[in-house]
């Protein structure tokens, strides 16, 4: 027991000691917060900001709309629209004053309001974001509000029932509806879905190969021999794949962690940066929250079940790549013999986009829970849809099932294999190897 | 307790496509310096590597001071050398023996004192720079060598199992080696190693077995080998080369049996039924102006190879190869 765990150590600590191990455990959360924080302040975006009411309104109506619109803005920023009243006659020397504002960046752009905005049909704006759409959006509805007030008011509706008319603000809640029931919907369960399911895809490919380098480390050096003499083979190879395997699980949790704490603590505080720079902070909080709320919850029971997922997968592939190590004598070798292994990984990941389509279908169900490629595909459903329980419970006894059968298989090879020098055993040769004992 | 660090009964090895080892026994008393000769592919690794449970014996049984080698905690007691020799090039050499230490059951912190020890005998720990401290890639072939060595003996052994030892050494670090067996034996360890080159073994071997084709030839203390061999070999020299008559009595085969030129002198094989008397009569009655003629105890590597003969040396192999 003792010398499994100095194995162990040894694995452990003089990989997470590596540079390359402190660069992966950095690039997680960065790549983390590229995936959520950008989409999020971009949902964000489709929020008008401050600079969407420091504009010019020349008004040229005689009816005093320039003014409605500035209060329909409802604006609270530091620079309002500033409205200029003029006579008709007087628009274009105005609207070149307006020009020079913006040219000299005092103002982001002008409105001008005149006969055909009174009459329902148009009002022109000029400025430097007529190409952002919920900035243009705002200035619309604020006309168009405005224009509605006058007209009621003309017909003789009170100023306070006017504001309580007219004050619609109609968010779409949106409930995909399929063939079994009520789900959440939303682009928040597909992106951990898929994130979730590369992100195991790397894992598992990465650390995987990182065992097959460690073998080929110990065997080309000649150091195994030394080492078998004094522990079994398997207990060096399960000491190794423990070891690295914990080095992935250290990795994970980081990342994990550290996405976590993006999630819940730094994307609400850029969130409500953003939101306090712009006029419409409530609606901004209240969308990214809804997005930060469409992200699946799991319970412990599938935090668990997704947990043993990856450590069964990572069993099943690390066990198969220590014993395709320990048959070659380089790691230019490896990368040939290694090439089976690697398939069932890439297959399984070439399924992740049409698994993530139609994550009931017969192929999704099937993928996850063919043993090979459950600890990727398993997962990924669980956080897009509800799985039966059956299916996890018929998918992890299968995966258990593999992993016995690849840990028993790969023993044999490496025991027999770490000590042959030379030419790469054939197929044939293999199986004799399972015979050795 | 057992008289024997190593006994082996009956032991046999297949692979696929042949025998490695044939039934073999061979028993070590305690305390010996024990050779393990033989030609390439004799059987010398196997026979180490099953010692080792590194393979496990088709047939046979091994035990180990008067355990069965499988048995929990026996290997701890043995230290190896393998014949490819190799450490972690990446690790720092302090890491690496702790590493190896702990392999055999060493406690960290009880490893730690005997590195600095062994380091420090070993010339690895000086005023101005602790090699512990460095990669092992960092460090030249000899170093690493020692560094090997060190990690052989930091458990200190009971047995020490050497396998091709002196293969690549350069001579500082094999005077090194070979002042280590000495001190072992001298504090009762028994030390086997396995080598071809027989001049090693004579000079430092209790006691042999020669191998080949994965079978025993003979075994034994050296002083008895030789012994049973001896008043068979007798080292002749001359004046100036030798006449065509004295030429034609070296090759008569009912006189001599085999004949190895030593360069400085001849190593001659009597015949079965010849005498040196009759030898020398020959000679001095062809002429023969003799510079030597002494009956000598053959060396160990005389009696290697009329005992494996040119079929159990591989091709390629001949005089002190």
């Amino acid at each position: 027991m003792g010398k499994l765990i100095a194995i162990i150590k040894r694995e452990y600590i003089e990989r997470v000691r590596t540079k390359w191990f402190a660069i992966a455990t950095l690039l997680g959360p960065i790549m983390f917060l590229a995936l959520t924080v950008l989409p999020i302040l971009f949902v964000s975006r489709t929020v008008a900001t401050s600079a969407s009411s420091n504009i010019t309104i020349i008004d040229a109506t005689g009816a005093g709309l320039g003014a409605r619109v500035v209060a329909e803005m409802k604006d609270t920023s530091a620079t309002p629209p500033l409205v200029t009243v003029v006579a008709a006659s007087q628009v274009a020397a105005a609207e070149s004053l307006a020009t020079t504002a913006i040219m000299g960046e005092q103002r982001q752009g002008y409105l001008v309001l005149d006969s055909a905005t009174m009459g329902g049909t148009q009002a022109r704006y000029t400025g430097r974001n007529t190409s952002t759409v919920p900035d243009m959006r705002r200035i619309g509805i604020a006309v168009e509000r405005a224009v509605l007030a006058g007209r009621l008011e003309r017909e003789g509706v009170t100023a306070a029932r006017i504001d309580s008319l007219t004050n619609v603000d109609i968010r779409l809640e949106k409930t995909q509806l399929s063939s079994k029931g009520r789900e959440k919907s939303g682009v928040g369960t597909s992106i951990v879905g898929l994130m979730m399911s590369f992100l195991l895809y790397m894992v598992l490919l990465l650390y995987g190969q990182t065992v097959l380098r460690s073998v080929i480390e110990e065997k080309t050096t000649r150091v195994a021999e030394v080492v078998i003499s004094s522990v079994r083979a398997e207990i060096l190879m399960a000491g190794k794949i423990i070891g690295i395997g914990a080095v992935a699980m250290t990795q994970l949790l980081v990342w994990i962690a550290s996405s976590a704490w993006i999630a819940t603590t730094l994307v609400p505080k850029l969130v409500s940066r953003n939101a306090a720079s712009g006029a419409t902070d409530a609606q901004n909080a209240a969308r990214s929250s809804e997005l930060l709320a469409s992200l699946p919850s799991f319970s412990i029971g599938a935090i668990v079940a997704i947990l043993l997922f990856f450590v069964l997968g990572y069993v099943f592939y690390a066990s198969l790549y220590a014993a395709v190590g320990s048959t070659v004598n380089s790691e230019s070798e490896a990368q040939q013999a290694s090439t089976p292994v690697a398939m069932f990984l890439i297959v399984s990941a070439v399924f992740i986009q049409p698994v993530a389509l139609a994550p009931q279908s017969t192929l999704a169900v099937a993928m996850s829970m063919l043993p090979f490629s459950a600890p990727i595909m398993m997962p990924m459903r669980m956080s897009m849809i509800a799985v039966p329980g059956w299916q996890i419970g018929v998918s992890l006894l299968g995966m258990a099932a593999a992993c016995v059968g690849a840990v028993w298989l790969s023993a044999r090879i490496y025991r027999v294999g770490l000590l042959m020098y030379g030419k790469r055993p054939t197929l044939r040769e293999l199986v004799k190897w399972l015979r050795y004992a | 307790m057992s008289e024997l660090a190593i006994d082996i009964r009956g032991v046999t090895k297949r692979y696929a496509e042949h025998v490695a080892v044939h039934d073999l026994s061979l028993q070590v008393p305690r305390g010996a310096v024990y050779g393990l000769l033989g030609p390439n592919g004799a059987g010398k690794t196997s026979t180490i590597r099953m010692i080792l449970d590194i393979i496990a014996p088709d047939q046979g049984t091994i035990t180990l001071f008067g355990q069965k080698h499988t048995d929990a905690g026996v290997l701890d007691r043995v230290g190896y050398l393998p014949e490819e020799r190799g450490l972690y090039k990446k690790m720092k050499v302090r890491d690496v023996l702790k590493f190896l230490a702990e392999l055999k059951g060493v406690p960290g912190a009880d490893a730690e004192l005997r590195i600095d020890v062994w380091m420090d005998r070993m010339s690895l720990k000086t005023a101005d720079k602790d090699w512990g401290e460095s990669k092992v890639d960092e460090l030249s072939r000899g170093m690493q060598q020692k560094v090997q060595f060190i990690g052989t003996l930091l458990h200190d052994p009971d047995l020490v199992i050497l396998d091709e030892p002196f293969s690549g050494l350069d001579p500082i670090n094999a005077q090194a080696l070979k002042d280590t067996v000495v001190e072992l034996k001298g504090r009762g360890k028994t030390v086997i190693f396995s080598t071809h080159i027989m001049d090693n073994a004579e000079k430092l071997c209790d006691s042999v077995c020669i191998i080949a084709h994965g079978e025993k030839v003979l075994d034994g203390a050296v002083s008895d080998v030789k012994a049973a061999h001896a008043g068979r070999t007798v080292a002749v020299s001359f004046d100036g080369a030798p006449s065509t008559a004295v030429e034609a009595v070296l090759r008569d085969r009912t006189l001599i049996s085999s004949l190895d030129d030593q360069n400085r002198f001849l190593e001659l094989e009597l015949a079965d039924g010849a005498t040196s008397g009759e030898l020398l009569r020959q000679l001095v009655a062809a002429g023969a102006s003799l510079q030597r003629f002494e009956r000598v105890q053959p060396s160990l590597h005389r009696i290697f190879l009329e005992k494996v003969g040119a079929t159990g040396v591989e091709a390629g192999m001949s005089g002190h190869g």
